[in-house]
Protein backbone atom coordinates (compact mmCIF):
# COMPACT_ATOMS: atom_id res chain seq x y z
CA UNK A 1 0.00 0.00 0.00
CA UNK A 2 1.45 3.60 -0.83
CA UNK A 3 1.93 6.10 1.67
CA UNK A 4 -0.78 8.15 0.47
CA UNK A 5 -2.89 5.38 0.52
CA UNK A 6 -2.24 4.54 3.83
CA UNK A 7 -2.54 8.28 5.21
CA UNK A 8 -6.11 8.55 3.60
CA UNK A 9 -6.62 4.97 5.62
CA UNK A 10 -5.95 6.75 8.84
CA UNK A 11 -8.21 9.19 7.96
CA UNK A 12 -9.88 10.43 11.47
CA UNK A 13 -6.92 9.53 13.55
CA UNK A 14 -4.41 12.84 14.72
CA UNK A 15 -1.78 13.03 12.21
CA UNK A 16 0.76 16.34 13.23
CA UNK A 17 0.22 18.40 16.23
CA UNK A 18 2.31 21.59 16.66
CA UNK A 19 1.36 25.77 17.21
CA UNK A 20 -1.43 25.17 14.48
CA UNK A 21 -3.39 22.92 16.54
CA UNK A 22 -4.30 19.44 15.80
CA UNK A 23 -4.36 17.91 12.00
CA UNK A 24 -5.89 14.42 11.38
CA UNK A 25 -5.29 12.09 8.43
CA UNK A 26 -8.18 13.10 6.44
CA UNK A 27 -7.60 16.75 6.67
CA UNK A 28 -3.59 16.02 5.49
CA UNK A 29 -5.37 13.88 2.69
CA UNK A 30 -7.47 16.94 1.89
CA UNK A 31 -4.17 19.87 2.42
CA UNK A 32 -2.78 16.98 -0.29
CA UNK A 33 -5.23 16.99 -2.85
CA UNK A 34 -5.66 20.51 -2.86
CA UNK A 35 -1.83 20.86 -3.69
CA UNK A 36 -2.34 18.16 -6.38
CA UNK A 37 -5.21 20.53 -7.57
CA UNK A 38 -2.80 23.52 -7.76
CA UNK A 39 -0.33 21.93 -9.07
CA UNK A 40 -2.29 20.45 -12.18
CA UNK A 41 -3.51 24.05 -12.69
CA UNK A 42 0.41 25.46 -13.20
CA UNK A 43 0.33 22.55 -16.30
CA UNK A 44 3.65 21.95 -16.06
CA UNK A 45 4.94 19.52 -18.78
CA UNK A 46 7.83 17.98 -17.61
CA UNK A 47 8.68 17.20 -14.32
CA UNK A 48 9.99 20.22 -12.49
CA UNK A 49 12.22 21.88 -9.47
CA UNK A 50 10.58 23.42 -6.59
CA UNK A 51 11.80 25.01 -3.71
CA UNK A 52 9.80 23.89 -0.31
CA UNK A 53 10.28 26.45 2.08
CA UNK A 54 8.92 25.88 5.49
CA UNK A 55 9.41 24.28 8.72
CA UNK A 56 7.50 21.03 10.11
CA UNK A 57 3.87 21.21 9.72
CA UNK A 58 0.62 20.10 7.73
CA UNK A 59 0.95 22.46 4.19
CA UNK A 60 5.11 21.73 3.78
CA UNK A 61 4.00 17.62 4.46
CA UNK A 62 1.17 18.04 1.90
CA UNK A 63 3.35 19.83 -0.67
CA UNK A 64 6.42 17.55 -0.30
CA UNK A 65 3.89 14.26 -1.03
CA UNK A 66 1.97 16.13 -4.08
CA UNK A 67 5.05 16.91 -5.56
CA UNK A 68 6.97 13.40 -4.87
CA UNK A 69 3.48 11.56 -6.30
CA UNK A 70 3.44 14.14 -9.49
CA UNK A 71 7.05 13.19 -10.21
CA UNK A 72 8.77 16.50 -9.84
CA UNK A 73 11.82 17.15 -7.53
CA UNK A 74 11.28 18.91 -4.49
CA UNK A 75 14.33 20.83 -2.05
CA UNK A 76 13.09 20.94 1.68
CA UNK A 77 14.10 24.43 2.92
CA UNK A 78 14.27 25.92 6.53
CA UNK A 79 16.05 27.70 9.25
CA UNK A 80 18.46 30.18 7.97
CA UNK A 81 16.39 31.90 4.97
CA UNK A 82 19.30 34.43 4.19
CA UNK A 83 20.90 30.49 2.86
CA UNK A 84 17.68 29.89 0.67
CA UNK A 85 18.72 32.51 -2.06
CA UNK A 86 21.93 30.54 -3.33
CA UNK A 87 20.62 27.59 -3.01
CA UNK A 88 17.52 27.94 -5.29
CA UNK A 89 19.94 29.06 -7.68
CA UNK A 90 22.14 26.25 -7.31
CA UNK A 91 18.97 23.66 -8.27
CA UNK A 92 17.55 26.14 -10.78
CA UNK A 93 14.23 25.90 -9.17
CA UNK A 94 11.21 27.36 -11.02
CA UNK A 95 8.98 27.26 -8.42
CA UNK A 96 9.02 28.43 -4.81
CA UNK A 97 6.46 26.95 -2.21
CA UNK A 98 6.22 29.14 0.69
CA UNK A 99 4.26 26.76 3.24
CA UNK A 100 3.61 28.02 6.59
CA UNK A 101 0.79 25.89 8.99
CA UNK A 102 -2.39 25.02 6.77
CA UNK A 103 -1.18 27.96 4.24
CA UNK A 104 0.52 28.78 1.18
CA UNK A 105 1.82 30.59 -1.15
CA UNK A 106 3.47 29.81 -4.64
CA UNK A 107 5.41 32.06 -6.03
CA UNK A 108 7.08 31.74 -9.38
CA UNK A 109 10.92 31.84 -10.03
CA UNK A 110 12.60 32.86 -13.60
CA UNK A 111 15.74 30.53 -14.32
CA UNK A 112 16.40 28.25 -16.52
CA UNK A 113 15.30 24.82 -15.98
CA UNK A 114 17.71 22.88 -14.85
CA UNK A 115 19.32 20.63 -17.70
CA UNK A 116 21.50 18.31 -15.16
CA UNK A 117 21.87 14.78 -16.10
CA UNK A 118 20.92 13.46 -12.56
CA UNK A 119 17.50 15.26 -12.83
CA UNK A 120 17.22 13.39 -16.32
CA UNK A 121 18.35 10.51 -15.57
CA UNK A 122 15.53 10.74 -12.73
CA UNK A 123 12.67 11.95 -15.11
CA UNK A 124 13.52 9.54 -17.59
CA UNK A 125 13.04 6.74 -14.88
CA UNK A 126 9.34 8.49 -13.86
CA UNK A 127 10.83 8.58 -10.60
CA UNK A 128 10.44 12.25 -8.25
CA UNK A 129 13.69 13.68 -6.47
CA UNK A 130 14.57 14.72 -3.18
CA UNK A 131 17.09 17.44 -2.98
CA UNK A 132 19.23 17.88 0.27
CA UNK A 133 21.63 20.33 1.27
CA UNK A 134 25.15 19.14 4.16
CA UNK A 135 27.32 21.58 4.46
CA UNK A 136 30.56 20.31 2.48
CA UNK A 137 33.63 20.76 4.13
CA UNK A 138 34.83 23.76 2.95
CA UNK A 139 31.40 25.12 4.00
CA UNK A 140 29.45 25.65 0.56
CA UNK A 141 26.65 23.57 0.74
CA UNK A 142 26.23 20.58 -1.49
CA UNK A 143 23.06 19.60 -3.12
CA UNK A 144 22.55 16.02 -2.93
CA UNK A 145 19.40 14.21 -5.02
CA UNK A 146 17.96 11.10 -4.52
CA UNK A 147 15.44 8.89 -6.09
CA UNK A 148 12.20 10.24 -4.19
CA UNK A 149 9.47 7.82 -5.11
CA UNK A 150 12.36 4.62 -3.86
CA UNK A 151 12.92 6.61 -0.53
CA UNK A 152 9.22 6.56 0.11
CA UNK A 153 8.57 3.55 -0.87
CA UNK A 154 10.68 2.06 1.59
CA UNK A 155 7.96 3.01 4.29
CA UNK A 156 5.26 0.83 2.71
CA UNK A 157 6.12 -1.85 4.86
CA UNK A 158 5.76 -0.20 8.68
CA UNK A 159 3.25 -1.47 10.53
CA UNK A 160 0.45 0.77 12.31
CA UNK A 161 1.67 2.09 15.45
CA UNK A 162 0.25 4.46 17.96
CA UNK A 163 3.21 5.59 19.84
CA UNK A 164 3.39 9.38 19.73
CA UNK A 165 6.49 10.03 18.11
CA UNK A 166 8.16 14.17 18.26
CA UNK A 167 10.08 15.31 15.48
CA UNK A 168 13.76 17.25 16.76
CA UNK A 169 15.10 17.44 13.68
CA UNK A 170 13.89 19.71 10.99
CA UNK A 171 12.00 19.39 7.86
CA UNK A 172 15.35 20.08 5.42
CA UNK A 173 17.28 17.29 7.27
CA UNK A 174 17.39 13.53 6.21
CA UNK A 175 16.47 12.38 9.62
CA UNK A 176 14.01 14.57 10.79
CA UNK A 177 12.20 13.49 6.82
CA UNK A 178 12.82 9.74 8.30
CA UNK A 179 11.10 10.42 11.16
CA UNK A 180 8.29 12.47 9.47
CA UNK A 181 7.51 9.04 7.03
CA UNK A 182 8.07 6.68 9.95
CA UNK A 183 5.23 7.89 11.64
CA UNK A 184 2.89 8.90 8.54
CA UNK A 185 3.49 5.56 7.51
CA UNK A 186 2.56 3.91 10.57
CA UNK A 187 -0.81 5.95 11.01
CA UNK A 188 1.44 7.34 14.39
CA UNK A 189 0.89 11.24 15.74
CA UNK A 190 3.84 13.53 15.40
CA UNK A 191 4.43 16.26 17.62
CA UNK A 192 6.46 19.51 16.54
CA UNK A 193 7.82 21.43 19.03
CA UNK A 194 7.88 25.11 19.30
CA UNK A 195 11.49 25.10 20.01
CA UNK A 196 14.21 22.72 20.15
CA UNK A 197 15.13 24.01 23.47
CA UNK A 198 15.34 21.44 25.66
CA UNK A 199 12.75 22.64 28.32
CA UNK A 200 10.02 23.56 25.39
CA UNK A 201 11.11 20.05 23.71
CA UNK A 202 10.48 18.74 27.88
CA UNK A 203 6.95 20.46 28.31
CA UNK A 204 6.17 19.00 24.54
CA UNK A 205 6.75 15.42 25.19
CA UNK A 206 4.68 16.08 28.73
CA UNK A 207 1.68 17.37 27.28
CA UNK A 208 1.36 15.42 24.27
CA UNK A 209 2.76 11.90 26.53
CA UNK A 210 5.18 11.64 23.23
CA UNK A 211 6.24 8.29 23.56
CA UNK A 212 9.64 7.89 20.77
CA UNK A 213 12.01 10.93 20.82
CA UNK A 214 14.69 10.79 18.19
CA UNK A 215 17.28 12.83 19.47
CA UNK A 216 21.53 12.97 19.29
CA UNK A 217 23.40 12.14 22.04
CA UNK A 218 24.45 16.18 22.42
CA UNK A 219 20.39 16.99 22.98
CA UNK A 220 20.48 14.13 25.49
CA UNK A 221 22.84 15.62 27.08
CA UNK A 222 21.50 18.94 27.48
CA UNK A 223 17.97 17.61 28.62
CA UNK A 224 19.81 15.78 31.22
CA UNK A 225 21.68 18.78 32.02
CA UNK A 226 18.29 21.26 32.06
CA UNK A 227 16.77 18.73 34.26
CA UNK A 228 13.34 17.87 32.77
CA UNK A 229 13.20 14.39 33.54
CA UNK A 230 10.64 14.49 35.33
CA UNK A 231 8.13 15.86 32.62
CA UNK A 232 9.46 13.27 30.06
CA UNK A 233 7.82 9.97 32.32
CA UNK A 234 5.92 9.03 28.83
CA UNK A 235 8.96 8.59 26.76
CA UNK A 236 9.24 4.07 25.85
CA UNK A 237 11.75 4.11 23.41
CA UNK A 238 14.43 6.97 22.68
CA UNK A 239 16.79 6.75 19.24
CA UNK A 240 19.92 8.10 19.11
CA UNK A 241 22.25 8.90 16.07
CA UNK A 242 24.01 11.35 13.92
CA UNK A 243 27.09 11.25 16.51
CA UNK A 244 29.03 8.57 18.44
CA UNK A 245 27.13 8.17 21.83
CA UNK A 246 29.67 8.68 24.99
CA UNK A 247 29.21 5.35 27.15
CA UNK A 248 29.55 7.26 29.98
CA UNK A 249 26.34 9.59 28.88
CA UNK A 250 24.35 6.20 27.70
CA UNK A 251 24.73 5.13 31.63
CA UNK A 252 23.62 8.31 32.89
CA UNK A 253 20.63 8.50 30.81
CA UNK A 254 19.85 4.57 31.50
CA UNK A 255 19.88 6.03 35.40
CA UNK A 256 17.49 8.80 34.59
CA UNK A 257 15.23 6.93 32.49
CA UNK A 258 15.04 3.47 33.56
CA UNK A 259 11.68 2.56 32.16
CA UNK A 260 13.36 3.88 27.90
CA UNK A 261 14.41 1.67 25.50
CA UNK A 262 17.44 3.43 23.84
CA UNK A 263 18.20 2.69 19.73
CA UNK A 264 20.73 3.52 18.03
CA UNK A 265 20.29 4.70 14.56
CA UNK A 266 22.89 4.69 12.48
CA UNK A 267 22.43 6.94 8.59
CA UNK A 268 24.24 9.64 6.20
CA UNK A 269 23.03 11.91 4.18
CA UNK A 270 23.81 10.33 1.25
CA UNK A 271 22.69 6.39 2.45
CA UNK A 272 19.28 7.16 4.37
CA UNK A 273 19.01 6.27 7.75
CA UNK A 274 18.92 2.33 9.10
CA UNK A 275 17.69 0.79 12.08
CA UNK A 276 20.40 -0.76 14.33
CA UNK A 277 20.38 -3.44 17.31
CA UNK A 278 22.36 -3.28 19.91
CA UNK A 279 24.12 -6.71 20.26
CA UNK A 280 23.36 -6.34 24.04
CA UNK A 281 21.65 -3.66 26.16
CA UNK A 282 23.48 -1.26 27.10
CA UNK A 283 26.14 -1.34 24.82
CA UNK A 284 27.72 1.33 22.06
CA UNK A 285 28.22 -1.28 19.66
CA UNK A 286 25.40 -1.84 16.62
CA UNK A 287 25.09 -4.10 14.14
CA UNK A 288 23.09 -3.40 10.92
CA UNK A 289 19.68 -5.77 10.25
CA UNK A 290 18.73 -3.88 7.19
CA UNK A 291 18.40 -5.95 3.89
CA UNK A 292 18.17 -2.94 1.60
CA UNK A 293 22.34 -2.02 3.44
CA UNK A 294 25.48 -3.56 3.06
CA UNK A 295 28.06 -2.84 4.97
CA UNK A 296 32.23 -3.76 4.75
CA UNK A 297 35.36 -1.99 6.90
CA UNK A 298 38.37 -0.79 4.73
CA UNK A 299 41.01 0.39 6.54
CA UNK A 300 38.48 0.91 9.58
CA UNK A 301 36.47 3.18 7.80
CA UNK A 302 32.80 2.26 7.67
CA UNK A 303 31.20 1.67 3.77
CA UNK A 304 28.26 1.58 2.96
CA UNK A 305 25.72 0.89 -0.05
CA UNK A 306 21.70 0.77 0.08
CA UNK A 307 19.16 0.52 -1.98
CA UNK A 308 17.76 4.22 -0.97
CA UNK A 309 21.02 6.11 -1.30
CA UNK A 310 20.97 9.11 -3.27
CA UNK A 311 21.89 9.21 -6.70
CA UNK A 312 25.14 12.31 -6.67
CA UNK A 313 25.51 15.67 -6.15
CA UNK A 314 24.15 18.38 -7.91
CA UNK A 315 27.98 20.57 -7.28
CA UNK A 316 30.62 18.04 -5.88
CA UNK A 317 32.29 15.30 -7.79
CA UNK A 318 31.15 11.42 -6.72
CA UNK A 319 34.65 10.66 -5.22
CA UNK A 320 33.30 9.44 -2.02
CA UNK A 321 31.34 7.16 -4.10
CA UNK A 322 33.26 3.59 -5.37
CA UNK A 323 32.38 2.55 -9.32
CA UNK A 324 30.24 -0.18 -8.03
CA UNK A 325 28.10 1.97 -6.05
CA UNK A 326 29.97 1.99 -2.58
CA UNK A 327 29.86 4.92 -0.20
CA UNK A 328 33.16 5.74 2.10
CA UNK A 329 31.07 7.68 5.12
CA UNK A 330 34.47 8.60 6.60
CA UNK A 331 33.10 6.84 9.56
CA UNK A 332 36.05 5.57 11.69
CA UNK A 333 34.60 2.37 13.04
CA UNK A 334 35.79 -0.70 15.69
CA UNK A 335 34.65 -4.04 14.90
CA UNK A 336 33.22 -6.14 17.32
CA UNK A 337 32.37 -9.56 18.16
CA UNK A 338 29.64 -11.12 15.39
CA UNK A 339 29.22 -8.54 13.04
CA UNK A 340 28.98 -5.32 15.69
CA UNK A 341 30.26 -2.21 14.78
CA UNK A 342 31.28 1.12 17.15
CA UNK A 343 31.27 4.42 15.77
CA UNK A 344 34.17 6.48 17.03
CA UNK A 345 34.34 9.52 15.00
CA UNK A 346 35.25 10.72 11.57
CA UNK A 347 38.37 10.02 10.24
CA UNK A 348 39.92 13.29 10.05
CA UNK A 349 39.00 13.90 13.51
CA UNK A 350 41.91 11.60 14.91
CA UNK A 351 43.94 13.50 17.29
CA UNK A 352 48.07 12.16 16.63
CA UNK A 353 50.18 13.05 19.73
CA UNK A 354 53.52 12.50 18.77
CA UNK A 355 52.88 9.18 16.73
CA UNK A 356 50.14 7.80 18.90
CA UNK A 357 46.74 8.27 18.06
CA UNK A 358 43.12 8.62 19.97
CA UNK A 359 39.62 9.81 18.80
CA UNK A 360 38.14 12.49 20.46
CA UNK A 361 34.76 10.58 21.75
CA UNK A 362 36.76 8.43 23.90
CA UNK A 363 38.03 11.58 25.96
CA UNK A 364 34.65 13.31 25.90
CA UNK A 365 33.12 10.26 27.29
CA UNK A 366 35.71 10.27 30.51
CA UNK A 367 35.20 14.22 30.62
CA UNK A 368 31.36 14.06 30.62
CA UNK A 369 31.51 11.90 33.67
CA UNK A 370 33.21 14.07 35.51
CA UNK A 371 30.73 16.01 38.16
CA UNK A 372 30.15 19.66 37.31
CA UNK A 373 30.99 19.30 33.40
CA UNK A 374 27.80 19.95 32.20
CA UNK A 375 29.12 19.55 28.41
CA UNK A 376 32.64 19.72 26.40
CA UNK A 377 34.47 19.09 23.09
CA UNK A 378 37.66 17.66 22.19
CA UNK A 379 39.55 18.72 19.59
CA UNK A 380 43.25 18.25 18.71
CA UNK A 381 45.43 21.54 18.83
CA UNK A 382 48.87 21.86 17.00
CA UNK A 383 51.75 21.74 19.27
CA UNK A 384 55.99 22.32 18.45
CA UNK A 385 56.47 19.61 21.06
CA UNK A 386 53.98 16.70 20.57
CA UNK A 387 52.66 17.60 17.00
CA UNK A 388 49.45 17.69 17.99
CA UNK A 389 48.18 17.91 22.05
CA UNK A 390 44.49 17.03 23.08
CA UNK A 391 42.28 20.29 23.86
CA UNK A 392 38.80 20.17 25.70
CA UNK A 393 36.52 22.86 26.18
CA UNK A 394 34.45 22.62 29.34
CA UNK A 395 31.10 23.93 30.14
CA UNK A 396 30.67 24.42 33.64
CA UNK A 397 28.91 26.13 36.19
CA UNK A 398 31.75 25.55 38.95
CA UNK A 399 32.83 28.39 41.09
CA UNK A 400 35.96 26.61 40.85
CA UNK A 401 37.79 26.10 37.56
CA UNK A 402 40.70 25.42 38.86
CA UNK A 403 40.13 22.68 41.18
CA UNK A 404 37.68 21.25 38.04
CA UNK A 405 40.21 21.15 35.95
CA UNK A 406 42.33 19.08 37.95
CA UNK A 407 39.77 16.58 38.56
CA UNK A 408 39.51 16.62 34.84
CA UNK A 409 42.90 15.25 34.48
CA UNK A 410 42.56 12.95 37.31
CA UNK A 411 39.86 11.22 35.90
CA UNK A 412 41.61 10.98 32.77
CA UNK A 413 44.62 9.61 34.19
CA UNK A 414 42.42 7.17 35.65
CA UNK A 415 40.73 5.94 32.28
CA UNK A 416 42.62 6.96 30.18
CA UNK A 417 46.51 6.55 28.28
CA UNK A 418 48.66 8.98 29.00
CA UNK A 419 49.05 10.33 25.59
CA UNK A 420 45.39 10.70 25.75
CA UNK A 421 45.05 13.13 28.73
CA UNK A 422 43.92 16.79 27.68
CA UNK A 423 46.99 19.28 27.99
CA UNK A 424 44.82 22.03 28.15
CA UNK A 425 41.30 22.72 30.03
CA UNK A 426 39.29 25.72 28.48
CA UNK A 427 36.42 26.96 30.30
CA UNK A 428 33.69 28.45 27.69
CA UNK A 429 29.98 29.50 27.89
CA UNK A 430 29.07 26.91 25.55
CA UNK A 431 30.23 24.79 22.65
CA UNK A 432 29.05 25.04 19.29
CA UNK A 433 27.74 21.86 17.29
CA UNK A 434 27.21 18.21 17.39
CA UNK A 435 29.90 16.50 19.46
CA UNK A 436 31.95 14.87 16.62
CA UNK A 437 29.20 16.32 14.51
CA UNK A 438 28.74 13.50 11.80
CA UNK A 439 25.11 14.19 9.66
CA UNK A 440 27.10 16.11 5.95
CA UNK B 1 54.34 42.27 32.49
CA UNK B 2 55.49 40.30 34.97
CA UNK B 3 58.76 40.78 37.14
CA UNK B 4 61.33 37.76 37.47
CA UNK B 5 59.70 36.90 41.01
CA UNK B 6 55.95 36.71 39.90
CA UNK B 7 56.95 34.67 37.27
CA UNK B 8 58.93 32.20 39.11
CA UNK B 9 56.58 32.12 41.69
CA UNK B 10 53.63 31.40 39.11
CA UNK B 11 55.84 28.66 37.65
CA UNK B 12 56.80 27.00 41.00
CA UNK B 13 52.56 27.10 41.76
CA UNK B 14 51.51 25.43 39.06
CA UNK B 15 54.20 22.68 39.06
CA UNK B 16 53.19 22.03 42.65
CA UNK B 17 49.64 21.76 41.28
CA UNK B 18 51.28 19.92 38.96
CA UNK B 19 52.51 17.21 40.90
CA UNK B 20 49.64 17.02 43.27
CA UNK B 21 47.37 16.12 39.96
CA UNK B 22 50.11 13.59 39.20
CA UNK B 23 50.93 12.25 42.31
CA UNK B 24 54.91 13.36 42.29
CA UNK B 25 55.06 15.24 45.49
CA UNK B 26 58.81 15.95 44.72
CA UNK B 27 57.36 18.94 42.33
CA UNK B 28 55.77 20.63 45.24
CA UNK B 29 59.68 21.03 46.41
CA UNK B 30 61.02 22.42 43.02
CA UNK B 31 63.25 24.96 42.93
CA UNK B 32 64.90 27.35 40.34
CA UNK B 33 67.45 24.69 39.77
CA UNK B 34 64.55 21.46 39.02
CA UNK B 35 65.23 19.95 35.78
CA UNK B 36 61.79 20.05 33.80
CA UNK B 37 62.49 18.26 30.58
CA UNK B 38 65.00 16.05 29.15
CA UNK B 39 67.24 14.30 31.18
CA UNK B 40 66.78 12.97 34.60
CA UNK B 41 64.10 15.69 34.18
CA UNK B 42 60.80 15.73 36.70
CA UNK B 43 58.39 15.78 33.67
CA UNK B 44 57.79 13.49 30.61
CA UNK B 45 56.30 14.93 27.34
CA UNK B 46 52.68 15.51 27.53
CA UNK B 47 53.47 16.59 31.72
CA UNK B 48 55.19 19.56 30.23
CA UNK B 49 52.98 20.08 27.32
CA UNK B 50 50.46 20.18 30.62
CA UNK B 51 52.44 22.94 32.38
CA UNK B 52 53.00 25.01 29.31
CA UNK B 53 49.26 24.95 28.80
CA UNK B 54 48.41 25.83 32.59
CA UNK B 55 51.09 28.51 32.57
CA UNK B 56 49.38 30.29 29.79
CA UNK B 57 46.32 30.27 31.23
CA UNK B 58 47.75 31.62 34.35
CA UNK B 59 49.47 34.25 32.47
CA UNK B 60 46.23 34.93 30.98
CA UNK B 61 44.53 35.72 34.12
CA UNK B 62 47.78 37.47 35.74
CA UNK B 63 48.30 40.07 33.05
CA UNK B 64 44.96 39.80 30.40
CA UNK B 65 47.79 38.89 27.82
CA UNK B 66 47.40 35.95 25.57
CA UNK B 67 50.75 34.42 25.22
CA UNK B 68 51.74 31.17 23.41
CA UNK B 69 54.99 29.47 25.24
CA UNK B 70 55.50 26.95 23.18
CA UNK B 71 56.48 27.91 19.47
CA UNK B 72 58.86 26.97 16.71
CA UNK B 73 60.61 30.08 17.81
CA UNK B 74 61.26 28.80 21.39
CA UNK B 75 61.60 25.39 20.24
CA UNK B 76 64.55 27.07 18.21
CA UNK B 77 66.75 28.22 20.97
CA UNK B 78 70.60 27.48 21.69
CA UNK B 79 68.97 26.70 24.99
CA UNK B 80 65.57 25.62 25.54
CA UNK B 81 63.46 27.89 28.02
CA UNK B 82 61.83 24.63 28.96
CA UNK B 83 64.87 22.78 30.60
CA UNK B 84 65.14 24.66 34.15
CA UNK B 85 62.24 26.45 36.09
CA UNK B 86 64.55 29.28 36.40
CA UNK B 87 65.36 29.38 32.34
CA UNK B 88 61.35 29.25 32.35
CA UNK B 89 60.40 32.06 34.85
CA UNK B 90 62.92 34.15 32.22
CA UNK B 91 61.17 32.97 29.41
CA UNK B 92 58.01 33.87 30.74
CA UNK B 93 59.09 37.45 31.80
CA UNK B 94 60.61 37.88 27.95
CA UNK B 95 57.51 36.81 26.57
CA UNK B 96 55.21 38.64 28.75
CA UNK B 97 57.33 41.99 27.99
CA UNK B 98 56.35 42.42 24.70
Amino acid sequence: MSLLTRISSYSAKPALVGAWGVVTYAELTELIAKARRELVQLKLDRPTVFGLVGEHGPASTAWLLALAEAGHFVAPLSGNAAEHPAKLALINAQWIVVAEAKDWKLLPRVDEPSAHPLFARLAAQGAAGLVLFSSGTSGAPKAMVQDFSKLLASYESRHESDLVMLALLGFDHIGGLNTLFNSLAAGSLLVIPASRSPADVASTVARHRVAVLPASPTFLNLLLAAGVTAELASLRVITYGTEPMPESLLHRLKVAFPRVRFIQTFGTSETGITRTSSPEAGSTFLRFDDPDLEWKVIDDELWLRSRTQIAGYLNASNERFTADGWFRTGDKVEQGPNGSLRILGRMGEMINVGGEKLMPAEVESVVLGVPGVHDCRVHGEAHPLTGQTVAVDVVSFTTDQEALRSAIRIACRERLARHKIPTRVTFVPSVSGERMKKTR
Amino acid sequence: MLTREQSLALVLRRLAALGRELGKPTLEKADEQTRLFGEAAALDSIGLVTLIADLEEDIRVATGKTVTLADEKAMSRLTSPFRRVDLLAEYVVEVTRN
